[in-house]
C-alpha cells in the first residue's frame, strides 16, 4: 500500500478525462476525490514513517531513452509528506470551495481540468527525488498557473498577466536546468547533493546555489520578479488562494528547504538571499497598503510573508522558513477564499472602497476572515502564524541582534495591512469611498457593472463558500501545534531538514511582535481609504524597458514578414541552393 | 554521354525546372506541380545511384519517396481546394491575413 504513496501524483489525472467526457453533468463535482486521494496517501506515508519504516522510492528507468536511468525518482521522504499532506489539504477545500464559486461558469469542466494539471505537477514537484523530476513538476506548475490566470480570457488584462507569470515562470525554468546542467556527475539525487555539500567537494557550489536561488525567486515572487504575482490575481479567487497563495508560490520556499545544505555552504548566496527576503517583505507590506483592491493588496502580502520565508532561508533556518510555509499556506488561503466569499457576493466587485459594513450580511466570510487575519499578523498562542513566525523571530535574533529587531517591528507593518483591509472591508459603512473623486473610474473586474448604478445589493451566500473554508480555519488556529509543544513536524523533517532545540509556546519576543502586530491591526483602522486610489503602474520599469526593446526588433523585423508566399519559397531555394553549394565546393 | 551522367543531367534540370515553378507560379496547383517535379527529380537520382551501386536498395528508397509524394499530393491538393472554397480564388499571395 505504501508502495502507491510516490505513485500520488497521478491521482488527480483520472478527473481530466472524465472532464473531457463531460462527466459528471455538474462539472467537477467529483474531482476533489483527487486530492483527497492525495491527502490520505500522504498520511498514511507519514504514519508509515512515525513507525521508524521508510517509504519505498519509485523509479522508472529508461523512461525517455536519451536520459540516464536515474532521471525519474520520486522519493516520499518526511519533508515530501509534509508538503504533500498540506497540499492535499489545501486543495481538497478549495477544490470543494470552487464548487460553490465557480457555481455560474459555463466552462466548469474546463477549469477542473486545469486544476487538476496544477495538482497533478505540485505533487510531482514536491515528490521529486532529483532535480530532473522536480524541473517536470515545476514546469507544470507554470503551465497551470498561465492557464488558470487566463481562464476569463474574454476579460481585458487576464491574458497579458498570464503572459507575465509565463515569462517570469521561464526565467525560473531556466535557471533551474542549468542548475541541472552544471551539476556534477555522479550527484543524481537530493540526498546525494546533500553529502556533496556537507562534505565540501560540490564543485561550482555557488554557481549552483545562485541558479537554484533565481529559480526559487521567480516561483516565489521575490525581489525585482515580484510583480507577476500581483497582476495574477485576474485569475478566479479559488486559483489566487490555491495556486498564488498556498502552494505554487511557496514552492519556490521549498525548494530553497530541499537544496538548502548547498545554501549552507554558500554564504554569499545566503546574505543575497537575506537581503532580497528583507527588502521583498518591507516592500511587500508597503505596497499592500496603497491597494485599492482586496484580493491585490492580499497578494502582495503573500510576497511580503514569502520574502520572510527566504529571509529564514537566509539565515540558515529552513526549519523554521518550511514551518512558516505550512501555517502561511492555511492562514493565506483562508484569507483568500473568504476574500472570494465577500466578492462573490458582491458580484465581482473587487475594491475596497466599495465595500465595508459586511459583518453583519456575510457572518461567515467575516468570521473566517478575521481568523485568517489574526493568524497572518500572529496573534500569540491562539493561532498558529505566531507559532511559525515566532521561531523566525527567534531564529533571526540568534542571527543577528538588528534582524531580530526589524523583523519585530515589520510585525507592525503586517498588522497595519491586515487592519486596513479587515476593517474597510467589514466594518464602517457601505460604500464609504464610492463617492470620491476617481472612484468609479479606477478599474477592476466589475468596473463596468459597478459603474452608473452605485453598490450592488449583497446576496446571501452559499454554504459552499462557507463550509469547505473550516478545515482552513483550523489550520490557520492549530497548525501552531504541529510542532510547539510537542516537536511533531521536526521528527517528520528528521534526517532532511535540521530542526532546532524546542522552543515553549509563548516566549517573551513572540508576546511583543504580537503586541505590535494587535496595536498595527487597529491602527491600520485609521488607513481605510476613503476615497479610491489610483492605481499605480503595474510593472516595473525594467520590464517596460525590455518590453519595448522587443517591439522595436518586432518592427525592424516586420518588413522580411511580407505574408507573400512566392517570396518565401525564394527565400528556401535561394538558402538551400547556397547551402548545398558551399557543402559541395568544400574542399 | 554515359546513361548515369545522362541521367543525372535530366535530373538536375527537371529539379531546376521544379524550383523555377515553385518561385514564379502563384497558382497553388502550379506550386504543387513544382514540388512534385523536385520530388521526381530526386527519385530519379536515387534510381540512377541504385545502378551505380548495383543494390536495389536505394529502389526501396525510391518506391518509398514516391508513396511520400502521393501522400503530399493529396494534402496539397485538400489544402488548395479548402482556400478555394473560402475565397473562389486561388492566388496564394491573396492569402496573407495571418500577417496581422
Amino acid at each position: 500500500m505504501t508502495g502507491l504513496v510516490g505513485w500520488a501524483w497521478l491521482l488527480p489525472l483520472p478527473f481530466i478525462v472524465l472532464g473531457l467526457l463531460g462527466l459528471p453533468r455538474r462539472g467537477g463535482a467529483v474531482s476533489f476525490l483527487g486530492p483527497l486521494g492525495v491527502l490520505g496517501l500522504a498520511l498514511l506515508g507519514l504514519a508509515q514513517l512515525g513507525n521508524g519504516q521508510g517509504v519505498p522510492d519509485v523509479r522508472i528507468d529508461g523512461f525517455l531513452p536519451f536520459l540516464p536511468d536515474d532521471a525519474f525518482v520520486t522519493h516520499p521522504d518526511g519533508l515530501a509528506l509534509s508538503m504533500l499532506a498540506l497540499v492535499g489539504l489545501v486543495s481538497t477545500c478549495i477544490y470543494l470551495y470552487a464548487l460553490g464559486y465557480m457555481e455560474h461558469d459555463e466552462n466548469r469542466h474546463r477549469f477542473f481540468a486545469f486544476l487538476d494539471v496544477f495538482v497533478a505537477s505540485m505533487c510531482l514537484l514536491v515528490l521529486a527525488g532529483n532535480l530532473t523530476t522536480l524541473l517536470i513538476g515545476w514546469a507544470g506548475v507554470g503551465l497551470a498557473s498561465f492557464l488558470l490566470i487566463g481562464f476569463w480570457w474574454e476579460r481585458p488584462g487576464t491574458l497579458s498577466a498570464g503572459a507575465e507569470a509565463l515569462a517570469v515562470n521561464a526565467i525560473g525554468d531556466a535557471a533551474l536546468l542549468l542548475a541541472i546542467v552544471i551539476l556534477p556527475v555522479g550527484i543524481d539525487s537530493f540526498d546525494d547533493l546533500a553529502v556533496a555539500a556537507r562534505q565540501g567537494s560540490l564543485v561550482h557550489r555557488d554557481l549552483i546555489a545562485l541558479l537554484l536561488i533565481v529559480a526559487a525567486f521567480a516561483k516565489s515572487a521575490q525581489g525585482p520578479l515580484y510583480f507577476w504575482l500581483p497582476s495574477a490575481m485576474a485569475g478566479p479567487t479559488p486559483v489566487s488562494a490555491l495556486l498564488h497563495s498556498a502552494t505554487m508560490v511557496a514552492a519556490g520556499v521549498y525548494l530553497g528547504v530541499r537544496v538548502s545544505p548547498v545554501l549552507a555552504v554558500s554564504p554569499e548566496v545566503s546574505r543575497l538571499v537575506l537581503w532580497t527576503g528583507l527588502f521583498t517583505m518591507g516592500f511587500g507590506g508597503v505596497m499592500s497598503l496603497r491597494q485599492d483592491n482586496l484580493k491585490k493588496g492580499l497578494a502582495f502580502s503573500s510576497v511580503s510573508q514569502l520574502g520572510m520565508m527566504f529571509v529564514a532561508l537566509g539565515i540558515g533556518a529552513p526549519f523554521a522558513a518550511f514551518f512558516h510555509l505550512v501555517t502561511h499556506a492555511a492562514f493565506k488561503a483562508l484569507l483568500f477564499t473568504s476574500a472570494g466569499g465577500v466578492i462573490h457576493a458582491l458580484d465581482g466587485e473587487e475594491r475596497i472602497t466599495h465595500m465595508g459594513g459586511l459583518r453583519k450580511s456575510l457572518p461567515g466570510s467575516h468570521g473566517l476572515f478575521l481568523i485568517g487575519a489574526l493568524s497572518l499578523i500572529g496573534l500569540p498562542v491562539l493561532t498558529a502564524g505566531a507559532a511559525s513566525k515566532d521561531l523566525i523571530l527567534e531564529s533571526a535574533l540568534h542571527h543577528e541582534r538588528w534582524l531580530g529587531i526589524v523583523l519585530v517591528a515589520m510585525a507592525g507593518l503586517t498588522g497595519a495591512y491586515a487592519g486596513r483591509l479587515y476593517f474597510a472591508t467589514f466594518h464602517g459603512s457601505r460604500g464609504h469611498g464610492s463617492r470620491g473623486p476617481g472612484g468609479e473610474a479606477s478599474g477592476s473586474d466589475a468596473g463596468a457593472n459597478a459603474a452608473g448604478q452605485g453598490d450592488h445589493a449583497v446576496h446571501a451566500p452559499s454554504g459552499w463558500l462557507v463550509w469547505p473554508l473550516v478545515p482552513l480555519a483550523f489550520g490557520a488556529l492549530g497548525f501552531g501545534f504541529l510542532e510547539v509543544p510537542g516537536g511533531l513536524l521536526s521528527r517528520a523533517l528528521a534526517g532532511v531538514v535540521d530542526a532546532p532545540e524546542l522552543t515553549p509556546v509563548v516566549t517573551r519576543l513572540g508576546l511583543v511582535a504580537g503586541a505590535i502586530g494587535l496595536a498595527g491591526f487597529f491602527a491600520g483602522r485609521l488607513l481605510v481609504p476613503a476615497r479610491s486610489i489610483p492605481l499605480p503602474a503595474a510593472r516595473p520599469a525594467w520590464v517596460q524597458a525590455s518590453s519595448d526593446a522587443f517591439d522595436f526588433l518586432a518592427e525592424q523585423t516586420l518588413a522580411l514578414h511580407t505574408g507573400r508566399t512566392s517570396r518565401y519559397l525564394l527565400v528556401t531555394v535561394v538558402t538551400a541552393s547556397l547551402a548545398v553549394g558551399f557543402v559541395l565546393t568544400r574542399p | 554521354m554515359t546513361p548515369i551522367s545522362l541521367l543525372l543531367v535530366t535530373a538536375v534540370v527537371v529539379f531546376t525546372l521544379g524550383a523555377a515553378a515553385l518561385v514564379q507560379r502563384r497558382n497553388p496547383m502550379s506550386l504543387l506541380m513544382g514540388a512534385e517535379l523536385m520530388l521526381s527529380a530526386s527519385i530519379l537520382v536515387l534510381v540512377a545511384s541504385s545502378r551505380v551501386h548495383g543494390s536495389a536498395s536505394s529502389q526501396g528508397a525510391a518506391l518509398l519517396a514516391l508513396v511520400l509524394g502521393a501522400a503530399e499530393a493529396v494534402i496539397g491538393l485538400g489544402l488548395a481546394l479548402a482556400v478555394f472554397r473560402n475565397r473562389a480564388r486561388v492566388d496564394l499571395d491573396d492569402a496573407s491575413e495571418v500577417r496581422r
